[in-house]
């Protein structure tokens, strides 16, 4: 095999890996999913962004999630909203959990991760791989696009 | 005791009170960050300033002016709040339209310059306008509409610290006058029905 053909072969087990984000778990962690991961859009001179999505866990065990991790922003954190009678107090949390059988929504208002100190603008499409950590040792990269905020569509607080 | 002795006893007792209670209610600490209401129909003014120079609330009378309080890297709460208002925005005809205008009001002007609240607001629709002022400036301001605020350091993130601040959109009138506060998450028809309450002309019988 010439190097060239050595770097395709690499270069598609590369494009596989990340198509097939799942693939990157520990065998035998706990079947955590992740859906609807999406890195909201802000303006160019945001410093910050907030990540969303639901994690699912089927198995049998309560997991948490401990730790995210993205290429484009200084640090990753966890983080919530309380409203405390309308006023918004964001904190940050050492884990989010993942009940057994259930599942943790983060949506706006509430649990997000959040990208802090953004080394560039983000564009309107790309994807983001975020990296989350389990406390079983599950490790998932999810690529989410980066979407423009969306208004609520209910009443809500 | 006397009359007048029970009487100074009672006025001592009753300001005892007033005072308990004034630093109980209104005190802001973790446990009850009671909203002090805003006054409704109270005319207003502020001088704050934008990259085009000062603001005042008196430059857009006749305009219904939405007024929101936040700051630039708040990740979720104030772009979920902006995004409603441009969606209620869409909502209207282009004649209503142009008679709103939104004013986002910085609560953390030590790291929100005017330069990077244009670019922020901006974003959102070119009626939303990003203005801020001096920290005494911001603070006045945000008393009038009953705005709570605070900094808060966050130990351990990388954050440094965020703003507790008040979600709620004030609708002012086109005369001045604060209209009617919205909930943070009102959806875009309720905000775009509560601009237009303030555009139409009252009914005859009712003058």
């Amino acid at each position: 095999m010439n190097p060239t053909s050595l770097a395709r072969g690499l270069a598609a087990l590369l494009a596989l890996a990340l198509a097939f984000p799942a693939a990157a778990s520990t065998p035998d962690a706990a079947p955590i999913t992740v859906k609807d991961a999406r890195v909201r859009l802000l303006p160019p001179s945001a410093p910050n962004t907030g990540a969303f999505m639901v994690i699912e866990n089927r198995g049998e065990a309560d997991v948490k999630l401990v730790k995210a991790d993205n290429p484009v922003s200084k640090a990753t954190e966890l983080h919530t909203h309380i409203d405390d009678n309308g006023v918004k107090k964001m904190r940050q949390v050492p884990f989010i959990a993942v009940p057994a059988g259930g599942q943790a929504v983060l949506a706006p208002g509430g649990l997000h991760v959040m990208l802090i100190g953004l080394e560039r603008p983000l564009r309107d499409g790309e994807t983001i791989p975020l990296t989350l950590t389990f406390d079983d040792g599950t490790v998932l990269t999810v690529e989410a696009p980066v979407r423009k905020p969306v208004a609520p569509m209910r009443e809500g607080k | 005791m006397s009359r007048g002795q029970r009487l100074l006893l009672v006025a001592v007792a009753a300001l005892a009170l007033a005072v308990v209670l004034t630093l109980t209610v209104w005190e802001p600490s973790d446990g009850a960050d009671d909203l002090p209401s805003a006054v409704i129909g109270d005319a207003m003014s502020f001088s704050l300033r934008s990259t085009e120079g000062p603001v005042q609330l008196s430059d857009f009378r006749g305009d219904v002016v939405l007024v929101y309080f936040g700051y630039t890297a708040c990740p979720d709460v104030c772009p979920t709040s902006l995004a409603a208002i441009t969606a209620g925005l869409d909502r209207l005809t282009a004649a209503e339209r142009e008679r709103v205008t939104v004013v986002f009001i910085s609560v953390d002007p030590a790291r929100d310059t005017p330069t990077r609240l244009t670019e922020y607001a901006g974003f959102f629709a070119p009626e939303v306008l990003g203005v801020t002022g001096t920290a005494a400036e911001v603070k006045v301001v945000a008393d009038h509409f009953g705005v709570f605020y605070r900094r808060r350091e966050l130990p351990g993130s990388a954050g440094g610290y965020a703003m507790d601040h008040t979600a709620l959109t004030y609708v002012v009138d086109p005369v001045g006058k604060l209209a009617a506060r919205l909930d943070h998450g009102a959806p875009a028809d309720v905000i775009a029905a509560a601009i237009r309450r303030q555009l139409e002309p009252p009914p005859k019988d009712l003058l």
